[in-house]
């Protein structure tokens, strides 16, 4: 383990960082620049095996590149890819249309067409809040929160297939193999809480999405970086309990027996830091023990906490829970929440092919009101600051129909929102346009490796520096070439 | 060489001698330096050595603007030819043995703001200063990277001490720990080598009787015998074939979204345990993976190694279809280059290699020996992924058997078809013209017998009856094999694709090895009609197997030796290029290099030769001043210490509990996974199948591995990244892992067998139960107190907690394999 070394903060071999990266310049330095300084120590290669040596925890906090604005992110995944015509991006283009054959480029599942019939969007829109922002009647709660919301319009990816744009939003690529966001943030700043988890993903009850843990690899870096699956219900973390029969005072004897047993081997190696670590990981995972039931422990909350998530109703019950679960874990400073809004496959999810209306009523009207209760609790608690909100999934929809009959649209890459807010996110703000059918990007288009940047941004990370020497190149979230986070949203 | 005198600095000369005399007496390095740089590379012959001091000063500070991108005022110093160029200004940057007359140096010490370079930062440190000048002063020898040159023989070093030798690696590591006044640490014991012998060759433990064996014997062959049996045990075959699946990133699926399996993938692990274990030539190894089906003697055996090309990555929906298909071929162009031949050729997909000589050129060069294989499958349509990867692989016997039965069965419809016309001919004419059509068989079987004879009719219902034995008798199973199939033996032209796109084509290439290599542009010759491929990558095959080449032989050596003692002699055992780590004993790894040829390729000889060595046999005990001096160990001074790979834990287990079943071969097991880790997947426990106990105690290297679903006590313990070629595990501790082995179900289930196994054959009291446990679990005779603790353990939990008999010895049996003395190697 552990070949993670940081600088000291803000200063790259002696010369401040605005010297560093003037002098790193684009081009061939962006590659190969700190692959080299990894050989002065910079950035430390991983190879694995040799365990003698110094070493140190891959997870100990380390200090961001520049003050941060956010050390918290919960990412709220609409996994499916939700309809932005029918929910923030208005387009009264579209109602006029409703049923008209148009001219329209699209390419989704259904492969790539150059006309569709145009499906009207199915709710009002209407303005809210000092900033306007329109939002459709699907939202009436985070409605109430306009004024938070910094809007993306313009978004584009890779792919218009769940399979791989899943991939690229969680991981920067359209294949599989390399970390997920949630691990780049921790190896890039540690965690704030060893007794939790640093990257956490709460799944939806219908099950994971498509690919699986794929979403929430750590791919080519060390597994101390992976998401950890945590549920709301039952053991919260996999092992967690102890087996049936086993009580804590059993638990003790075995550990101090086996903590004696170690400390024995270790006292004639005592040079390898791993078997302290080693040792030390069971009186980690013996506070994990203690800590992670607490932290998922919702009968602290007060009623009016709970109602506010709509704990107390049936339709919003679950997803409440698990935004209130990220809010306690975002106290106990856990890095990276994920949370999937829908799971396996179809009508589970915000995959609408078929009946629009009857799918989004439905996954709406389970996250509208506790996505609005997350983000006014973070408020109240003088907690919105600090934590980044993000919503949205792996691309949008089509403005077109799929099918010759009905309301479903197919997945649209080309254009598709989302939002931000809170974590130094320009609340009230909205960048970038699609056409007047939705149907692409047509003002500032914005990549996901954007959002990506953004994201590392407001955590005090450099997007263009935070990188993992690995198989000859230096890798990055956001690629090889510069990639600038969305100013026209932080504040 | 012209000389050039500075005209803007008349006092240049003498300005610059007083400079280089201060820098002469400043110290070498900081203290701070010193101590980063402890303990100094050990070599110090006193010459400056160009890779290694020089270039990367030339890379961080001139290369942005004298580099592969750009070339300010036309001059570059990323290669030889441009550095020693005439510059516009009509000077020359290097004057071999002239520093002074050098204008890089004069260059870098002005005072003038405006002239120094490099223009943006800090100018450069004294110290890099000195190590320039010196070069120069040298005859600034422009030195091939050590990784592009080919091996030489070398000679073996003197030591002051050969009592200490075994064998020539001894002498290449006593050397260099001898320039630094260092000293090996002590001898392992034979406990400790027993040990670490199984599990490096095997990669499981010694029973008790081997350990006690092995100890007992005290002639002199005691460790070389040990090594002859370890060596011919199927079980090194199953451990070292895991380490080669780690790096063609072997896996049963595709990823994404379904996930798919891949057909037979199995059997090219199974032939990778048996080339292993058959001791395979490392070159016929290579020649059988990359051009199995363009051989002389194409077998059953090399077509399955051509599946080789099939374990990657498989999008059956992808967004770009021409770019899947080339990122297909990047995956074999990156797994290729590394794995073969140490080098990042992938790198140079989208541009020239940024610090390696590798014009994108070389990269699409490399990729035209590929060009003739189709993608994996096109989509979701399965005869495309039958018809380019799976092959019929049915041993010629039982194709034998096929063709009698084909024979028999056509003789009897021989005899059959004549009885049935007769009878047809006496049938209405209606009738007749149903038997033509699909209504043949049932017309035939309601109205036959009323158009023929008693005798015919008795012959016809005997051949039916017949033919239908025969048809239905079990033959052995036709084989199929994933594999390369449907080649193109002329594939399509090869461009190179501007910035990896592979819409905007730029130049055509053919076939070449690359540049840095130096090697002849392999002839193609005329292809007989008939071929059924290319032959283009038996020309690469060939290339990088031949004997003269040794580059491939180095590489795996080298990776010979990282299994071995925790970490290559090149630590990044995929990258031998400029981004990588030099070797700590270059010498040492080219003489290995000749050491694998000599023995014709084959790798059980190097194994031997490793373990003989003094080194192998060194203790993991600390020293001083060696550990304060070289706490890296880069020079050996000592054994490093490991902990258990993933499947070794998982194998270490079953093997002390008594339950590890060592049945060879045949498709994947699949381990129980928990409900809680299946509800991870979109449809929950979907490609995992079912094994029985006793199957699922198979070792490791037999698990279904689904790249979208990792058995988790495999991911814990640091399992391979499954997407691309994989060279060295991590050895994460986490608290996972600490979890996992306290609470998992598996865990607990294994202590329960392990306590059944202590009652069957420890009898019924506790110190006996504790010693034979620690025993299993440690190779050795645990200490007096260690028994006391054990058996003080037991008798707390039964009477302080009430536990019965057997569950407090289960519970001393998951503390044993808890303990770190288990999963930690000296």
């Amino acid at each position: 383990m552990a070949f993670f070394k940081r600088p000291v903060p803000n200063t790259f071999c002696g010369r401040t960082r605005r010297e560093f990266l003037w002098q790193a310049g684009g081009g061939f330095t962006s590659v190969a620049l700190a692959g080299l300084l990894a050989k002065d120590g910079f950035f430390q290669q991983a190879y694995g095996a040799t365990t003698n040596g110094p070493s140190a925890n891959p997870l100990a906090p380390k200090p961001p590149h520049y003050p941060a604005k956010a050390k918290s992110v919960i990412f709220l995944f609409m996994y499916g890819g939700p309809s932005h015509v029918d929910l923030f991006d208005y387009k009264p283009t579209l109602f006029r249309l409703d049923g008209k054959t148009v001219d329209v480029k699209t390419k989704g599942r259904g492969g790539e067409k150059n006309q569709g019939r145009i499906v009207g969007p199915k709710w009002k829109f209407k303005q809210y809040g000092e900033s306007g922002h329109q939002i459709s009647s699907l939202f009436p709660h985070l409605a109430e929160c306009a004024d938070d919301l910094a809007f993306i319009k313009s978004m584009t990816a890779d792919s218009p297939i769940h399979g791989s744009a899943m991939l690229q939003m969680n991981s920067g690529q359209i294949l599989s193999g390399s970390p997920a966001l949630g691990s780049w943030v921790n190896y890039g700043l540690g965690t704030q809480n060893e007794n939790l988890p640093g990257f956490v993903v709460m799944l939806d009850p219908t099950g994971g999405p498509i690919s699986g843990a794929k979403n929430w690899s750590s791919g080519y870096m060390p597994a101390s970086f992976q998401g950890t699956v945590v549920r709301s219900k039952g053991t919260p973390i996999l092992n967690l309990n102890p087996p049936e029969g086993m009580t804590d005072a059993v638990q003790r004897e075995l550990l101090d027996s086996l903590q004696a047993a170690n400390q024995e081997h270790f006292a004639t190696r005592s040079d390898n830091s791993n078997l302290a670590a080693r040792i030390a990981s069971y009186e980690l995972a013996y506070k994990m023990q203690q800590h992670a039931p607490e932290a998922v422990d919702l009968t602290k909350e007060d009623e009016k906490t709970l109602s506010l998530y709509g704990v107390d109703q049936p339709e919003t019950a679950e997803f409440g829970r698990r935004c209130l679960l990220a809010r306690r874990l975002v106290e106990r400073g856990v890095r990276f929440i994920q949370l999937y809004a829908g799971g396996a496959h179809n009508d589970s999810n915000w995959d609408a092919h078929g009946d629009l209306e009857k799918n989004h009523s439905y996954h709406a009207g389970r996250t509208d009101k506790p996505i609005a209760g997350l983000l006014k609790d973070l408020k109240r608690r003088g907690l919105l600051d600090e934590t980044l909100v993000i919503w949205g999934g792996e691309f949008g929809r089509q403005p077109t129909a799929e099918y010759a009959e009905g309301t479903g649209r197919d997945h649209n890459s080309y254009g598709f929102t989302m939002w931000m807010s809170g974590g130094g996110i320009k609340g009230g703000a909205s960048v970038g346009e699609t056409d007047e059918l939705g149907s692409a990007a047509i003002e500032k288009p914005f990549h996901v490796k954007r959002l990506h940047a953004t994201i590392l941004h407001q955590l005090g990370l450099d997007p263009n520096h935070l990188a993992y020497f690995y198989a000859g190149l230096d890798r990055k979230l956001v690629g090889v070439e510069h990639t600038s986070p969305i100013r026209e949203i932080i504040s | 060489m012209k000389q050039i005198s500075p005209k803007n600095l008349p006092s240049f000369k003498l300005f610059l001698g007083a400079l280089l005399l201060l820098i002469g007496m400043t110290p070498w390095l900081s203290a701070e330096e010193k101590q980063s740089q402890a303990p100094a590379p050990a070599k110090r012959s006193d010459s400056i050595e160009f890779a290694k001091q020089i270039q990367p000063i030339l890379a961080k500070r001139c290369y942005s603007c004298h580099g592969p991108d750009e070339q300010e005022g036309g001059f570059r110093l990323d290669t030889e030819e441009g550095a020693f160029v005439e510059t516009h200004s009509g000077g020359f940057a290097i004057v071999a043995g002239e520093p002074e007359e050098s204008l890089i140096i004069e260059r870098i010490l002005t005072d003038d703001e405006y002239m120094r370079m490099p223009p943006e930062g800090e100018p450069l440190k004294p110290r890099e200063v000195k190590l320039l000048t010196r070069w120069i002063e040298e005859g600034a020898e422009w030195e091939k990277h050590w990784g592009f040159r080919k091996p030489i023989q070398p000679e073996i070093p003197e030591v002051s001490d050969p009592e200490w030798i075994n064998n020539p690696i001894d002498a290449f590591i006593l050397s260099r720990l001898e320039e630094q006044h260092l000293q090996p640490t002590t001898l392992a014991t034979k406990q400790t080598l027993i040990r670490r012998a199984y599990f490096n060759l095997t990669g499981l433990p010694p029973t008790p009787a081997e350990v006690d064996a092995f100890l007992r014997d005290e002639s002199s062959d005691a460790w070389s015998d040990l090594l002859d049996r370890l060596l011919a045990s199927p079980h090194y075959g199953e451990r070292w074939a895991r380490h080669w699946l780690d790096l063609v990133r072997y896996a049963d699926t595709n990823s994404f979204e379904r996930d798919g399996d891949k057909p037979n993938a199995w059997r090219y692990r199974d032939y990778v345990i048996r080339s292993f274990n058959e001791d395979k030539p490392y070159n016929q190894f290579v020649k059988e993976q990359l051009a199995g089906d363009e051989l002389d003697e194409v077998t059953p055996e090399t077509i399955t190694a051509t599946a080789y090309y099939r374990l990657g990555l498989f999008d059956d929906e992808p967004a770009d279809p021409l770019l899947h298909q080339f990122d297909q071929y990047d995956d074999i162009v990156a797994t290729t280059s590394q794995v073969f031949l140490g080098l990042t050729v992938d790198c140079a997909r989208c541009h020239d290699h940024k610090i390696d000589p590798i014009p994108q050129t070389d990269y699409y060069r490399l990729l035209a020996f590929f060009r003739g294989l189709p993608p994996y499958a096109i989509g979701r349509k399965e005869e495309t992924l039958l018809n380019f990867s799976q092959r019929d692989i049915t041993s010629a016997e039982t194709e034998q058997i096929y063709e009698a039965w084909e024979a028999e069965k056509q003789a009897l419809r021989d005899q059959i078809l004549p009885l049935e016309q007769k009878g047809i001919s006496k049938m209405p004419g209606a009738a007749q013209r149903a038997t033509e059509g699909p209504r043949r068989e049932k017309l035939l079987a309601a109205k036959l017998d009323d158009y023929l004879n008693e005798e015919d009719w008795q012959t016809y219902t005997a051949l039916k009856a017949e033919l239908e034995k025969v048809e239905s008798r079990e033959l052995p199973p036709r084989e199929v094999t994933l594999a390369v199939n449907g080649t193109n033996p002329n594939p399509e032209p090869t461009y190179v694709m501007l910035r990896g796109n592979p819409h905007v084509l730029g130049e055509e290439v053919t076939p070449g090895f690359p540049e840095l290599f130096e090697a002849e542009t392999p002839d193609f010759p005329e292809l007989p009609g008939n071929a059924e491929s290319s032959g283009r990558r038996r020309a690469l095959a060939e290339w990088i197997a031949s004997d003269e080449n040794l580059f491939a032989a180095r590489v795996m050596v080298n990776r010979l030796w990282q299994h071995h003692f925790g970490r290559g002699i090149v630590r990044s055992t995929n990258n031998f290029g400029q981004l990588g780590d030099p070797p700590t004993h270059p010498k040492l790894l080219d003489w290995l290099a000749y050491e694998l040829v000599k023995n014709d390729w084959k790798l059980k000889p190097i194994h031997r030769l490793i373990m003989q060595s003094k080194v192998y046999q060194l203790s993991s005990e600390a020293r001083e001043p060696e550990l304060s001096l070289d706490p890296a160990n880069d020079l050996f001074w000592r054994f490093n210490m490991r902990r258990l790979d993933a499947e070794e834990v998982r194998d270490a287990i079953h093997a002390v509990t008594g339950e590890l079943n060592p049945k060879m071969f045949g498709p994947g097991i699949y381990p129980e996974i928990s409900a809680e880790v299946l509800a991870g997947q979109s449809r929950p426990g979907k490609g995992w199948g079912n094994s029985s106990e006793t199957e699922q105690a198979r070792r490791s290297v037999y698990i279904f591995v689904k790249r979208s679903l990792i058995t988790p006590i495999l991911a814990e313990f640091d399992f391979a990244e499954t997407d691309r070629t994989c060279a060295a595990r991590f050895s994460t501790t986490q608290p996972t892992q600490a979890l996992a082995f306290m609470n998992s179900p598996f865990l607990q289930e294994q202590s329960a067998r392990f306590a059944e196994r202590l009652q069957e054959e420890a009898g019924s009291n506790p110190a006996d139960q504790v010693t034979w446990a620690l025993e299993l679990a440690l190779s050795r005779l645990p200490s007096e107190e260690e028994v006391t603790r054990g058996v003080d353990l037991i008798e707390r939990l039964q009477e302080e907690h009430s536990l019965s008999k057997e569950q407090a010895l289960t519970y001393f049996c998951l503390v044993t394999l808890n303990l770190n003395e288990f999963l930690y190697l000296d």
